[in-house]
Formats: structure tokens, sequence, C-alpha cells
């Protein structure tokens, strides 16, 4: 029994009798259930690579016992807990050892959502019908009828019947194998043994999670002696709780992950870093536009592409050195409603990100045009699709305003979708922000897996382009 | 030296010299001889068993009978055992819930000594302590500038850090961090788990940094509030892990604008107990990156879960990011329950039942968030010689910015306090140009929980500040430029 600790240190510090002696009353399951597991993990010759999770219980003190990497859960979380130990090493063989208000109750989101995600783990859960640590409340797996404290008269059936975890798990498509099994006699013992072996093998072989439900005795908090207590399981927690393999669906063995990598260029090619830089066409910081910080809105609905216009206009003023940011804003529906960009353009750094009072103002519809305009101080531009807004706003003196096709325009070209490519054009057009081929560059670098759509985006910035008149020197 | 039962024992050792001393027997199988060893009988120290009874029905030879004695070392009354009959079925010893109780006999003679030597000595003794493995810096070529939202910015620094292990639910304003990770992970073979909630997520990252790895989440408000059980637990068992707070409007569903308004919670709220994480405030998509990096260096240095406190518009607003010139491969730390033979003897664990050892362990944390305050970081802005000071953090705190490069350009002298930690609150900074201050100005989107941070620190250290006026907004609406420069000049009115 060399999983057991030679001496439980943990244990009040392994004084006196402490040292070989569980904290469990006389004749509690638990104890039984951790020899097995013990067995089992003595068997398998996985002692060393085993990482057991201690729940919140009676067994919470699991690790006093086991000689093994141990780690101890929140109420209910050992199920997440013991993912967290599986995914940091796949190799280790992960116990999450839980009762039945722990998995039955608190935790039942954490077992289920394991259960069915399947990775390989073994769940031990123990099923004593009552809440052991805290003085024998009502559990989920209370029989109709126990007394508990909090069901002084007896659970009835307003406190809602009897969970039955077994068959609720092996309900589900992720875990391979369950089974419950009891300790109330010598052949029940038998089984559960090898019930609790076969789990942790399954593990072993990368062959899924395993859920073993164990039918205990808690003789402390039925009030009965140990031999009584073994005799109510049988005779009373049996009719609730069938005995049996509940689910028996052992595939190959599937699990496998490759260690995680830490080579800079296969991190730099993920995040699509690259040397090569982009390059830079313009002579100097559009300061015709006022100043060294320009600031834009993009105001439009879900699908009219302002964020995407937005995010091109911040990459082409990085690529020729400036600073820029993008900040989007949607509707409450967050798609298809309203969606408003805020982008800055500044010769060295962008220190106030919003445009409450933008320079340059895209309405893509009536209602953005009728609600930003006003915001445009004199000396800014307005460009609005002319192919929706039909009757426009009076706008603020010394505006520039220009109404532009922009749907038309873009659906003349065969797709509404570069309605946002054709304004960018036009944007250009009548504010010079950029030299025309820092745009194009940086629709052609964001467009260099879809090669294809690059001449339809060429075209319609062209035809955004012609669209404003000349400005009337 | 053998020791003695005590006399009131039965002597249940007797019993087992005896059938020990029955040897082998030799059987012929299949015309084989083969020299089989008896199978074992059982053995019982009697202090060691506690009377449950268990053990009786299942011996069909009745060996095992109730005791009538109490046992003075345990007060319960031993069984005892009369194994003439028995015929080492070894059923027994499945019934008997206790490690050191029926057992079946040790395969050698031995004298009646200490049960530690009794039970035999294991490699498990004399396992070699575990070497900590420290982390690498791994060279990263120079590549151009990268155009990228704060979350994304975020996510690519805890990849920098080593983070290859990401647990997370989807909440807006945070969810683009979550995304970019299940893209980039499997890439990188690491893992990206979506969780069942936040609580599962929390608790995902207690197991993988208890494992020793460097992992983290990406979450915003509501979800923050669900995970505080699990930050006290990763605090209370010293688990690092990188939680990236990209706040929202609240209280309750709230909405999926920008505001502060977990400061509280993040520097006085961690949960249950004593906690302490320190609280970055990045206020730009690079340092969204950079404070996330620092952000793992910090956690696996304290061990200490630390949290990364930004706002929605953070989140989400698209900057220019420049990459470092080295990312980290993480080590492995001697303390990690990874599960293999080096890290056997660990526990992460947060329970101390005797209240002196529960003290103890939190005398050691406030010592070590002592350690922590000396990570005060902020970034000062034309402070020199400000006798107006704002104090902001995050996309507020660029707001200020402007507005103070504004009121500079008309004369004032106004300066602002960024801090860079709202927990340890960059207080040392902050005292060195205070003399000159004659009045601060808070600007958040909270309603001064910003302000409490400076107050409290303030006041710990003994200065008596100056006025202190705010500009505070609420519920995804952040102070504007335009605002912060009105309420600085009416300031200055009143302090001239
Ligand atoms: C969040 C939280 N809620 C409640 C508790 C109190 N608590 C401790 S153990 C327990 C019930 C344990 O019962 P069970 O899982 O059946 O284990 P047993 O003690 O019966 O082995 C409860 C409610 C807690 N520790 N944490
Ligand atoms: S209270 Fe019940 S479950 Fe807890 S140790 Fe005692 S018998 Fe076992
Ligand atoms: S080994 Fe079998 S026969 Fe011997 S005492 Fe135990 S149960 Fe009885
Ligand atoms: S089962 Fe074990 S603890 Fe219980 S009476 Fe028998 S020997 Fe003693």
């Amino acid at each position: 029994m060399s999983v057991f600790y030679e001496k439980f240190e943990r244990h009040s510090g392994g004084a006196g009798l402490k040292g070989h002696a569980t904290h469990y009353c006389p004749g509690c399951g638990h104890g039984l259930v951790h020899k097995y597991l013990a067995e089992a993990i003595e068997e398998l010759g996985i002692q060393d690579r085993t990482v057991a999770i201690s729940p919140v219980g009676c067994s919470v003190f699991l690790y006093y016992y086991f000689d093994v990497g141990n780690s101890q859960a929140a109420h209910g979380r050992a199920p997440a807990v013991a993912l967290g130990h599986k995914y940091a090493n796949p190799d280790a063989i992960v116990i999450s050892y839980q009762g039945d208000g722990d998995l039955a109750s608190i935790g039942l989101a954490e077992i289920v959502s394991a259960a069915q995600l399947g990775t390989p783990i073994t769940v031990i859960f123990v099923n004593n019908a009552i809440y052991g640590m805290t003085g024998g409340q009502m559990a989920p797996t209370t029989l109709i009828g126990q007394k508990s404290t909090t069901s002084p008269e007896g659970r009835t059936a307003m406190m809602g019947q009897p969970m039955k975890m077994a068959e609720l798990i092996a309900g589900l498509d992720g875990p391979v194998y369950v089974e419950r099994v009891a300790l109330f006699d010598a052949k029940q013992r038998m089984r559960a043994k090898k019930a609790v072996l076969k789990a942790v093998k399954l593990q072993a072989e990368n062959r899924g999670l395993a859920f073993v439900e164990v039918l205990a005795e808690c003789p402390t908090h039925l009030g009965m002696t140990p031999e009584e207590t073994e005799r109510w399981v049988k005779e009373k927690m049996l009719p609730v709780f069938p005995l049996g393999v509940k689910k028996d669906a052992v595939p190959e063995p599937w699990f496998h992950l490759e260690k995680p990598h830490f080579d800079a260029e296969s991190l730099l090619a993920a995040i699509g870093a690259s040397a090569e830089s982009v390059p830079r066409f313009a002579a100097g910081f559009p300061t015709h536009l006022g100043g060294t910080d320009i600031a834009l809105k993009l105001a439009g609905a879900g699908g009219d592409g302002a964020q995407t216009a937005a995010m091109l206009l911040t990459r082409a003023a990085i690529h020729e050195g400036y600073d820029a940011t993008h900040i989007p804003s949607y509707g409450p529906e967050s798609r298809g409603g309203t969606s408003y960009a805020d982008v800055h353009v500044s010769a060295d750094e962008v220190l106030s990100p919003a445009s409450p009072h933008p320079r340059i103002l895209v309405a893509f519809n009536a209602p953005s045009l009728a609600k930003f305009a006003p915001d445009v101080p004199p000396g800014g531009t307005i460009l609005y699709d002319s192919s929706v807004v039909k009757d426009p706003p009076p706008f603020p003196a010394g505006v520039g305003a220009f109404g532009v096709p922009f749907t038309e325009i873009a659906v003349d070209l065969g797709k509404a979708m570069v309605k946002n490519i054709v304004a960018l054009g036009a944007l250009q057009a009548a504010t010079k922000l950029f030299p025309e081929e820092t745009f194009r560059t940086a629709f052609r670098l964001a467009l260099k897996d879809k090669c294809a759509m690059i001449p339809l985006n060429e075209e319609a910035f062209s035809w955004g382009m012609r669209a404003v008149p000349p400005p009337a020197s | 030296m053998a020791k003695r039962l005590g006399p009131d024992v039965p002597d249940s050792f007797a019993a087992y010299r005896a059938t020990r001393r029955a040897g082998t027997l030799t059987l012929e199988v299949f015309g084989m001889p083969t020299a089989l060893r008896e199978r074992p009988k059982p053995f019982l120290l009697p202090e060691f068993c506690k009377g449950c009874g268990r053990c009786i029905d299942t011996c069909a030879k009745h060996c095992i009978e109730p005791g009538d004695e109490i046992d003075p070392r345990t007060g319960l009354i031993p069984v005892t055992l009369n194994l003439e009959a028995c015929n080492g079925c070894g059923l027994c010893f499945d019934a008997c819930p206790e490690p050191y109780g029926l057992r079946p006999q040790p395969e050698s003679e031995f004298e009646l000594q200490d049960p530690e030597k009794l039970f035999g000595a294991r490699a498990a003794a004399v396992r070699p302590r575990p070497v900590p493995i420290p982390p690498q810096a791994v060279p990263l070529p120079p590549v151009a500038p990268l155009v990228l939202k704060g979350n994304y910015a975020s996510a690519i620094g805890a990849l920098l850090a080593g983070c290859r292990h990401v647990f997370g639910y989807p909440i807006t304003p945070s969810t683009e961090g979550a995304e970019l990770m299940a893209k980039l992970l499997p890439k990188l073979d690491g893992v990206f788990l979506q969780a069942v909630s936040e609580v599962a997520t929390v608790n995902m990252m207690y197991g993988c940094g208890g494992a020793g790895l460097p992992c983290m989440t990406f979450t915003s408000s509501p979800g923050f509030s669900l995970m505080l059980e699990g930050i006290s637990y990763m605090v209370g068992a010293e688990v690092p892990g990188v939680f990236v707070n990209v706040m929202r409007g609240g209280p309750g569903l709230g909405n999926i604008g920008p505001e502060q308004a977990d400061v509280k919670l993040a520097c006085r709220g961690l949960g249950h107990g004593n906690t302490h994480a320190i609280v970055l405030a990045p206020s730009t998509p690079q340092e969204m990156l950079d404070l996330t990096r620092l952000a793992f260096e910090l956690s696996f240095r304290y061990r200490n879960p630390v949290v990364i406190a930004a706002d929605g518009y953070l989140g989400q607003m698209t900057g220019k990011v420049v990459l470092p010139d080295t990312m980290v491969q993480p080590g492995l730390p001697d303390w990690a329950v990874f599960g293999d033979v080096a890290h056997r003897g660990n526990l992460i664990n947060s329970i101390f039942l005797d209240e002196k050892d529960l003290e103890a362990h939190n005398v050691h944390l406030n010592e070590k968030y002592r350690r922590m305050e000396a990570e005060q970081r902020a970034d000062l802005f034309a402070c020199g010689d400000a006798s107006t000071l704002v104090v902001a953090f995050g996309t507020p705190a660029r707001m200020a910015k402007g507005a103070v490069e504004e009121l500079r350009r008309e004369g004032m002298r106004v300066g602002l306090f960024r801090p860079l930690t709202l927990w340890p609150f960059p207080i040392a900074a902050l005292k060195s140009f205070l003399p000159n201050v004659k009045r601060i100005l808070v600007v958040e989107a909270s309603n001064g929980q910003l302000e409490d941070e400076l107050r409290l620190a303030l006041s710990k250290a003994g200065v008596a500040p100056p006025p202190i006026e705010s500009v505070r907004h609420f519920g995804g609406v952040l102070p504007q430029l335009a605002e912060i420069a009105t309420a600085v000049r009416a300031h200055s009115e009143v302090a001239a």
C-alpha cells in the first residue's frame, strides 16, 4: 500500500496515532474508497504521475493520505481543477474525488460539462446521501423520507427528488465508462474495487473520462452503527440508486496533446508579424486638415462596413509611420444595429481616441448623418451615401459636404459590400488625407489572403475618388 | 529498539507471528513443482482499528470478533483476531476502511517497532527535492509594428510571456481575446478551453496554474464577479494566473460600454479573506501587450494572481503595437503539482485547520503583499511643475492626456498622474512632486473607486492631500477631453 504516505505528516503533523490513522469516523465509506483508489494507482504503476484533487466535504483531507501530487479544490469545482491539471500535463493521471453535495449540488455544472467534454480524467463520486462535513444536512441524493438536519421531518417531494448522477452522466456522449457500485458486502466491495481500477486504467490508456459512483456509508449522520448503515444502503438506497454499469463504450485511445512549443518563428507566423516593412508614400503629415491630430468618424448600420473602412484607415496611417487608433461602438443589438467607428490619426501619439467632434465624417445612412453632422467643426468634411440619404439635413457653416452614391456605385460594380471602399475613395478625393497609394497598399495587404478580391476593391476605390467633384479652387 | 504494545492490548501480534511461521507449501501445477507462498493472513495493530466492525461479517471463518476492551490510546474498541481458521481469503482487507488497519502481513520478519519502519522505508522518503526550472528568454527577430485591438494585443502579450493555456467564457467586450487564443493556440500546440462558466474557468486556472504553467483568462465585470471565489483560493494556495478584466458598465447586467467600476473589487475585494493582487492598468493597445507580459512575470515572481484592469474602450481600441525583442519559454517551478516524479511531494492547498497555522499562513501572505508593494508603477506626464494634477487610468487617462496637452498650450501648469498599478497604488512617485500640487482632479468612469485608492494611499502615507475634485462618468459614458479641460480650468480659477 505504498500509495498511502508512510506517515500522514499532514494529519496534525503526523503526531501520535494520527500519523497512521484517517480522520474519518469509524465505518465511513470514504476510507474504503481511498483504499481501492490507492490499490488501483499502485497496480497500474502510475503513482509518480498521479494528481489527486481533494474536494470540499469530509474527503477534503484526501491529500493527507495519498502520496501523489495533490491539489485541494473549492466546493464543487474539482472537475474543473482536474481539467486544468490534465491540460497542463496530459501525461498526468488526474483523479477528481467528490462527495454528493460537492458533485451533485454546487458542482453540477462543472461535472456535467467535464463529463460531456470527455477529456480522460477519473471521477470518483462518493454518494452517502447526506452532507457529512457540515453536519448532516440534506444532500441532493438524500432519499425521500430520509431525515436530515435540513429535512427534519424527512425529505418530501417538495424538496425535490434524489439526483441519480450515474444515470445522468451515462446519458451524456462524453464519458466512456459509468458504473454505480456499493460497499455493503464483500461482493459489492470487490465490484467497487474493480470499477475504480477500470476507471483509472481507462484514463491511463487515454480512452476517456470514467465516472464511478460509490454508494457509501455515513454512519455518523445516519445515526446508525456501521453495520446498520451497510444494511440501510442495501435496503434503502439500492432501490433508488440501482447498481451496475450504466455506460461502457470504451473507444480506442484517442486523447493526445502535443507539448506546446516556444519558437519565435512559429509564434510570429501565427500572429502575422513580418519583418517586411510596408512602403511609405506620404511626404509629411496631412497638416492641411488642421493640426497634427485628425479625428474621423465613420457611422452607419452593421453590415455597412464602417468598421472595416476604419480599420483600413488606421492601418494606412500606421504604415505611414503615424500613430492611429480605432474604436468601434455598436448599438445594443451589436450586430445589425448601429455601427460607429472613431478614428484618430496623429503625427506622434494619439492622446484622446474618441471623436466627439470629427474633422471628417463618413455617414452611411440618414440617421447617422443627422446624428453626427452637427458635431463636425468648421473646416471639416462630411461624406454621405446619397443613394440612401435623399434629403440631407442642413450642414454646419464652413463644412464641406459631399453626397456620393456609395451603394449605387458598389452595386454597379457587382458587390454592394464594397460600398465602404467607395466611401474611402471619396474620402481620399475630398480630403487628400494620404497619398492614394497608401490606401491602395493598405487594402491590398488586408486582402493578401483573398487576392481575387483586390481588383474589385481597386475599382471601387477609384470610382469613389472620381465621384467627388474636384475642389473648386 | 522494539516497543511493546500496552499490556491491555489484545496480542494480535502473537497471532500474527504464529501464522507467519506456517511457511510455504509446495503444489504440483501441471506436473511442475511450484513453490507458492501461502496467501497472507490479516494483521492488525489494534491502535489503528476504529472498531467499526465492517470486517466482522466479511469473514466466513469467523476469525474476527468484536472486541470488548477500550484501547486507551484511541478510546475505541478494536476487534480481536483469532486466525486459526483463517484461509487467507483476503476479504477482510477490503472491508477495512483504514489504510493502516487490517492488512496483509508484511512479507519479511520484523521487530515490532515504529510503524513507519514497520511499513517499510520507501523511495518516496528519499526523493530528491524538485529543482526549479527557470523561464528562458527567446530572442525575437525585429518585425514591423502590428495594428492590433487592445484585446488582441493582450492575447499576444500573453503568448510572448509563454502562456499556452487559456480558459474562458465569452463576454463582451473581452471576447476577442478568447477568440484570438482559440485561433492561435492550436498552431502553437497550446490549449484554449471554453469553460462552462467563469466559475469553472477560474478553477481550471487553479489547476493549470497549480501545475506550474502560465495560464490566463479574458473576462469582463459580471464574469470577474463570478471568478472571485476562485481568485481567493488562488491567492490562498499561492497559484499564479492572469485575469484580464475588460471592465464594462454595471451594476448587474449593466451594458457593454466601458466602465472602471471594478477597481474596488480588484484592489479591495478579491473574494473572501485577506487577499491582494497586483492590479495593472494599461491605457493603450501597446500597454495591453506590455502589461500582460509583465503580469505573467509578476504572477510567477509572487506566486499570486495578477489582474489587468482594462476598460471596454481599450479592449476594442485598435492601435499601433511594437513587439518586444524577446519572448519567454516558461520553466517549471519547484512547488508545482505537475504530475511527475519530481513534484510528487507537492500540494496546492488553502485549508489550514489549525488557527495558529492559518494565522501563520496569513502572516506569510501579508509579508508577500508588503513585498508586492514595491511593484508600484506610474506614468508621469508634465507633472514636474504641475499645480493642478489630473489623476486617471485607462482610456479616461488618454482623454485626460489630451486635455493636459491642450491646457499646457494655454500655459497652465497641469500634469497627468497615471497609475500603471492600481494596487499597489504608486504613492512613492506621487509623493515626490505632491508639495507643488494645489489641486487634484480625479477623472474616472466610476463613482470614485480610483479616488478611494488615491485617498487611502495618501492617508496611509501620512500625506495631507490638497483638495480633490472629480470628473466621473458611469454606465458606458467616458469623461471627454473638453469636459476634463473645462473642469481643470474651473479648478485653477479657484486655486489662483
Ligand atoms: C461555497 C461553499 N458553500 C458551502 C460550503 C460548506 N460545505 C462544506 S462541505 C459541504 C457539503 C459536503 O457534502 P458532500 O459533498 O456530500 O461530502 P461529504 O462530507 O458527505 O463527504 C458544504 C455544504 C463550502 N465549503 N463552500
Ligand atoms: S461524517 Fe459521515 S462522511 Fe463524514 S467522515 Fe463521518 S461517516 Fe464519513
Ligand atoms: S483473510 Fe479471510 S478468513 Fe482470514 S480473517 Fe480475513 S476474511 Fe477471515
Ligand atoms: S474494519 Fe478495520 S477498523 Fe473496522 S473494525 Fe475491522 S479492523 Fe477495525
